[in-house]
């Protein structure tokens, strides 16, 4: 990486980051947290791609960087696939704190 | 500038740099998974008390949040520069880059140290102080996430304060030398540790702001 391409880096994740604090005060529902997480994997991959340098790594080393991701959406999909969609017998620990 | 050495299990330093990159990885992966979990059972919670678990994000305080995500990706883009420079054989260029991440790393602690005090200060550390008649149970809920999340993150950063002042100091001496990849290695360390912060931000500081 060439000392100019960090600085892009850097003013394209300053952008991102006053993006997604001012996108938070503008209200539009439940669309808000979709746009937080989207502008978070931008972010995210312009760290993983450039300072991470994954842009020029082997496919093995990729196959590797994506792995954890991966395993974490299918832990994320299937917790939720249960909790999200309980209406009752909830959890000891949910009983406690009425909603 | 001395030859470094290669590992005797090695018979080309690319063969090298290749194996201990993989197993830099390897490691993250763990760490994806175990700050994964926590952002899982945080997606859980808020689904499940839907707008009190979001009103109590709304007591964060933004400002030094917003703050601190400016400090850290700032330390990233340092140490993106500490690996450049060093790989380009400059010497006295990256130990400056190094101290100016670790510096910076140091700040953002020191952030989350003031933002800890005040929140203690309010009241809202659940099993030392938490104010449960006054915020209510799911409030508690979401800060029991909030002082795990931010303080695993935080001793995260500390571990990587310590392994950057490490390189600094053996780059500084001379006994790192341009071609192996420890520098990078734990650069890599570094910018992870970035990730994670990039993901708690939104969901601790920017949730229920909208309304």
């Amino acid at each position: 990486m060439t000392g100019r391409a960090v600085l892009r880096c850097w003013l394209a994740l300053m952008l991102l980051l006053a993006a997604t604090t001012a996108s938070a005060f503008v209200p539009l529902g439940s669309l808000n947290l979709p746009i937080s997480l989207s502008i978070a994997v931008t972010k995210a991959l312009i760290v993983l791609l450039f300072f991470m340098e994954l842009r020029s790594s082997r496919a093995l080393v990729r196959a590797f960087a994506a792995a954890g991701f991966f395993w974490l959406l299918i832990m994320i999909t299937l917790t939720g696939a249960d909790y999200w969609h309980r209406t009752d017998a909830r959890a000891p620990i949910d009983q406690a704190y009425q909603r | 500038m001395s030859e470094r050495a290669l590992g005797i299990q090695y018979s080309t330093p690319a063969q090298e740099r290749e194996a201990v990159t993989l197993g830099m990885w390897a490691f993250l992966a763990t760490e994806v998974l175990f700050f994964g979990a926590l952002i899982a059972a945080y997606l859980n919670y808020r689904i499940w008390f839907g707008s009190d678990f979001i009103a109590a994000a709304r007591m964060t305080k933004v400002v030094l949040g917003t703050a601190n995500t400016a400090v850290l990706l700032t330390s990233s883009a340092c140490m993106a520069m500490a690996v450049t420079t060093f790989d380009a054989g400059s010497k006295r260029a990256p130990v400056l880059w190094l101290i100016a991440t670790a510096l910076l790393g140091l700040a953002f602690v020191v952030i989350k140290g003031t933002e800890w005090f005040l929140e203690y200060r309010e009241h809202l550390v659940p099993a030392l102080n938490f104010d449960v008649a006054r915020y209510g149970g799911v409030a508690e809920i979401f800060f029991v996430f909030y002082f795990c999340a931010t303080g695993l993150h935080a001793l995260h950063l500390l571990i990587g304060i310590c392994l950057v002042s490490w390189v600094a100091i053996r780059i500084g001496r001379g006994s790192l030398v341009p071609g192996g990849s420890t520098t990078r290695l734990i650069g890599l360390y570094w910018h992870f540790v970035d990730i994670v912060w990039i993901f708690l931000f939104p969901l601790i500081y920017l949730a229920g702001r909208n309304g």
